[in-house]
């Protein structure tokens, strides 16, 4: 799966993504945000209440005095936060990281600074008298630091972890159509729609071996099946695509010599006939043909496809997406032994793959 | 009123006959398989509404309705399509309206309806509001050529297709067109500059000279003349073109290719 990942297109989402989201800081102007701000500070609040283990009567009014300051400090780094999202949403995640850490060390410091000008102006209250003016100064910068250093290593985990589940499934869609062609589907749809009021018989067939299809293209684990198997979901689909196309279609298949049991990956040939419909049949008005001959040889598989070209060198581009998707799928199984050729030649283009026998799954 | 129903699929042909025909029964249909029918269906019986299809050989839909933009007697044209990737270029084509296909029957009566209250002057204006909205596109679009180019006559329009040309002829504010019309050389006359045909078709056409454009695959020699000029010899009729100096090793180097 992860080799897909190559495949161009899906790779160039990826990055868009990601540089979409450099900035991992959350919006911290937003409700939620603010919210979840004002939870961890009491929660801290608490700790710091309930650490030392002698706790007096004072005990809840240390509490309230404590929440008091904590909440200050969080919310106004909040909104330092929030003033600073704009300045710096465009660069490296470690730029942000940096910056935004120094302005919250900053605030605590400008705030600590203010606290103790307060409470010793106005004698409110007999926490200070046990601590100079620099100790309380770096204490407060102590575990503000800390706490704030967890609380952004948090947003940055959450952000991380909420692009790789956007970005996995952008990447499954891109896969699915990779696999499929949308119009396919919504052809296909059209002439099930065209058939049910005139021959309702092959409109049921045809659903059938669309369900049949589908089945197997949207199956997250493609296994190798038999030959037998995957040559009768290729007839499926040339099946389908002939209602549509009618005489333009003209398929042959040379493939007696390939044993029924041999083993070959799921839906390795619709790909490849669908490649070959799309850019040799449909622009054609006339149609062309599509040969597929198999061989034995030397305990390999020889399969080719060969279709006609058109002159229409826009249909000619493109196609690279489906073969590509193949050559990977290959290597997962067969690892070096398996291969893939394309070639063109006096306007026939031609698709190879060679891939070992094999009979039994081994698992 | 006169329907002109345009796909390469029968199927697809077969089920849109049946939706007009179950909205209408008097509805007069015409088919047409692909954009070059299209654009000869719609000069011979003139219709009222093209229902097109977009991707067809031959020539695209979106190709057609564009030939048939140069035509007097204007359609309305509503694109018919599998898949919506075609949306922004149909209205570039100033398609009246745009359907996905399988179609419901209740969108296809609504959108014959309102092109059958359309008079000519409000398709021209919708087609005005389809430029600006082109002109706003900024999209990348795929670069994509005619395969043929239209020559518009008094009431009438004709198509060439691009593997027939011979060459294109600079001359004042017209290019000739030589090219082979059932086997014989025949030329014509259509508006447009060298310059954008040479970019639109430099995948098929070589620039020899200031005012010519020649096919590539139509090349058969070059001749030396006496007083130092070079012809360029062309297949089929055997017609000579003068290859300028500047352009002259342009020329050898793709006949050696």
């Amino acid at each position: 799966m992860k080799n897909l990942f190559q495949v161009n297109k899906i790779a160039s989402k990826a990055i868009k993504i990601k540089q979409n989201n450099a900035l991992f800081l959350p919006d911290f102007c937003s409700f939620p945000i603010v919210l979840s701000v004002v939870i961890i500070a009491e929660l801290l609040a608490f700790i710091l209440t309930l650490a030392p283990l002698s706790i007096a009567q004072q005990g809840w009014n240390d509490l309230a005095l404590t929440s008091l300051f904590i909440q200050w400090n969080a919310l106004m780094c909040s909104s330092t936060l929030c003033l600073l999202r704009p300045l710096i949403k465009y660069r490296s995640p470690q730029f942000i990281a940096i910056s935004s850490y120094l302005s919250i060390l900053l605030t605590f410091t400008l705030l600590s600074e203010i606290t103790f000008y307060v409470i010793n102006e106005y004698k409110i209250t007999r926490i200070i008298e046990t601590s100079t003016h620099w100790e309380f100064l770096v204490h407060n910068l102590l575990i503000g630091g800390i706490i704030s250093a967890l609380a952004l290593r948090y947003f940055y985990i959450q952000h991380q972890w909420r692009i790789r589940i956007e970005t996995e499934s952008a990447t499954r869609l891109q896969l699915l159509q990779a696999r499929i062609r949308p119009h396919f589907l919504f052809n296909s749809l059209n002439s099930i729609a065209s058939l049910t009021q005139t021959r309702p018989d092959i409109a049921e067939r045809i659903t059938e071996d669309l369900a049949d299809l589908f089945r197997m293209i949207i199956r997250e684990d493609k296994t190798l099946i038999h030959w037998s198997r995957e040559k009768e979901l290729s007839e499926h689909y040339i099946d389908i695509e002939k209602q549509r196309l009618g005489t333009r279609l003209n398929i042959q298949w040379h493939t007696d010599n390939i044993p029924h049991k041999a083993l070959v990956p799921a839906l390795l040939l619709q790909p490849l006939l669908e490649n070959a419909i799309f850019h040799g049949i449909e622009p054609v008005i006339h149609g062309g043909h599509i040969t597929v001959t198999g061989e034995l040889i030397r305990h390999h598989l020889h399969i080719e496809i060969q279709n006609s070209n058109s002159k229409n060198l826009v249909h000619r581009q493109g196609n690279q997406i489906a073969l590509k998707n193949i050559k990977e799928r290959l290597h997962s199984h067969f690892s070096e032994n398996a291969s893939i050729h394309f070639w063109e030649q006096e306007n026939n283009y031609y698709v190879k793959i060679i891939l070992p026998y094999k009979e039994h799954t081994e698992s | 009123m006169k329907i002109l129903i345009v796909d390469d699929e029968p199927l697809a042909v077969e089920r849109l006959k049946f939706l007009v025909k179950d909205i209408n029964p008097n509805y007069q249909l015409i088919e047409a398989h692909n954009g070059i029918e299209a654009v000869e269906q719609a000069i011979k019986i003139e219709p009222d509404i093209i229902l097109m299809d977009i991707r067809m050989p031959g020539m695209d839909g979106l190709e057609a309705a564009h030939h048939l933009l140069k035509f007097d007697k204007q359609a309305a044209i509503i694109f018919t399509t599998a898949y919506d990737e075609y949306a922004l270029q149909a209205f570039d084509a100033h398609a009246v309206d745009y359907l996905l296909k399988p179609i419901r029957k209740e969108r296809l009566e609504k959108a014959l309806e309102s092109c059958s209250q359309l008079n000519k002057l409000q398709l021209e204006q919708v087609s005005l509001q389809n430029i600006a909205l082109k002109n706003s596109d900024i999209q990348n679009k795929q670069v994509t050529y005619r395969t043929h180019i239209s020559v518009q006559l008094p009431n009438n329009l004709f198509l060439i297709a691009i593997e027939n040309i011979h060459s294109f002829l600079a001359d004042n504010k017209y290019i000739t067109v030589k090219y082979n019309k059932n086997g014989v050389l025949a030329e014509t006359i259509i508006e447009d500059t060298l310059k954008s045909l040479e970019q639109e078709f430099q995948h098929s056409f070589i620039r020899i000279h200031r005012n010519a454009l020649i096919q590539k695959n139509k090349i058969e020699a070059l001749h030396k003349m006496d007083d130092g000029r070079v012809l360029l010899i062309l297949k089929d009729f055997s017609d000579s073109y003068e290859v300028s100096r500047r352009h002259l090793a342009h020329v050898r180097k793709l006949m050696k290719s």
